[in-house]
């Protein structure tokens, strides 16, 4: 399913077994996200959760068909991303944005976010 | 050595090379070294055994294999993460405040204030508690500190590492250069496991951060099914 919903290809990236430089987050990502691959999706910001343990971005995304999937991308603790350059006013519905991070393990629409791509180019990562 | 958390090499060489501290003039009599300061571990790993071998206790392996960081990790219910793990196994920068009587640590994810009593030797009969009851001493450069009276319910690490009240960390603390700060544990916990573990955590210095709020219980979606 989670196929069929990406505009992009899927990649199967190896990481580094080191987490050195990867998203922080506290809630053990390593074991709700497979952190071995990647996934890349773009959509339409609906919301943005400026809120912590973790922030969150709610966006849609159009699948092959034309239909609507809500998608969510689960972001580390404030602190730590506004030390990488996010703002609560980083996002706003309706932006448009390609979506780049982890995938669900059980292959629900969400990922643990790696890095966000504007619609301008411009590129901001989650982690430091 | 495999055994260790986080082994720097680079780390390890400045430990046995390096004499100097930092920031503070330690000749004059009763100074001491300066660790003050905004620090974040080098490197991230939720595991103290990230490939197993925990010399587990049967006692302890029983409650290991119960563990699962889906569904019963106490930091998914905002619990405190507690002493050691939150020292070791936590991605957020931490601030070193000292004072005379004590050193005072800050951490900035779990919101936990940890005090170590420059002054006085463990109280008796202590009441469990997350971070436990420490005091410091200073040796040379290194700031040794004792940790006694924990209460069990908080894991060792990420993975689900089990302990009991009984648990005993000592800590060697040593800024090896400027930027680069040194913690060497040794968890001491004849209940749970059959000989220490031993661990190293490298923190590296980060000037201009300021420890930021932090409040877990805001928007956590996680579900908690421990007890």
């Amino acid at each position: 399913m989670r196929t069929r919903l990406v505009i992009f290809p899927v990649t199967a990236v190896l990481l580094l077994l080191s987490f050195a430089g990867a998203t922080y987050a506290h809630h053990g990502f390593v074991s709700w996200f497979d952190m071995t691959r990647s996934t890349t999706v773009k959509g339409t910001v609906t919301s943005f959760d400026w809120t912590n343990p973790h922030a969150y971005i709610y966006f849609d995304v159009k699948d092959e068909k034309g239909a609507i999937v809500k998608w969510s991308a689960e972001l580390g603790a404030l602190a730590m991303l506004a030390r990488a350059g996010w703002k609560r006013d980083t996002l706003k519905p309706g932006d448009e944005i390609t979506a780049i991070g982890n995938p669900a393990k059980d292959g629900k629409p969400i990922m643990h976010l790696d890095k966000i791509v504007f619609a301008n180019g411009q590129e901001l990562s989650s982690a430091l | 050595m495999r055994k260790y958390l986080i082994f720097s090499a680079v780390a390890a060489a400045m430990l046995a090379l390096s004499s100097a501290t930092f920031g503070q003039d330690t000749t004059r009599p009763g100074a001491v070294p300066d660790i003050s300061g905004v620090w974040l571990v080098e490197n991230f790993q939720p595991r103290l055994f990230p490939n197993g071998g925990a010399p587990f206790t049967p006692w302890a392996e029983m409650k290991f294999k119960a563990t699962d960081p889906q569904t019963n990790d106490p930091n998914l219910a905002c619990l405190p993460m507690g002493v050691p793990r939150f020292m070791i196994a936590a991605p957020y920068p931490m601030e070193i405040l000292q004072m005379p009587t004590r050193v005072i640590i800050i951490h900035e994810g779990p919101q936990m204030m940890r005090q170590i009593y420059m002054n006085r030797q463990h109280p008796k009969d202590l009441d469990p508690t997350y971070s436990g009851d420490a005091i410091g001493k200073w040796e040379g450069d290194t700031l040794v500190v004792d940790t006694i009276g924990f209460n069990d319910k908080t894991w060792l690490d990420g993975g689900g590492l089990p302990h009991s009240e009984k648990m005993h960390v000592v800590e060697r603390i040593r800024r090896t250069d400027h930027d680069t700060l040194v913690d060497t544990f040794t968890i001491d916990d004849p209940m749970a496991y059959t000989k220490p573990i031993t661990a190293q955590q490298v923190y590296k210095l980060k000037p201009g951060w300021e420890i930021q709020e932090y409040v877990c219980e805001e928007n956590n979606k996680y579900t908690y099914q421990g007890k």
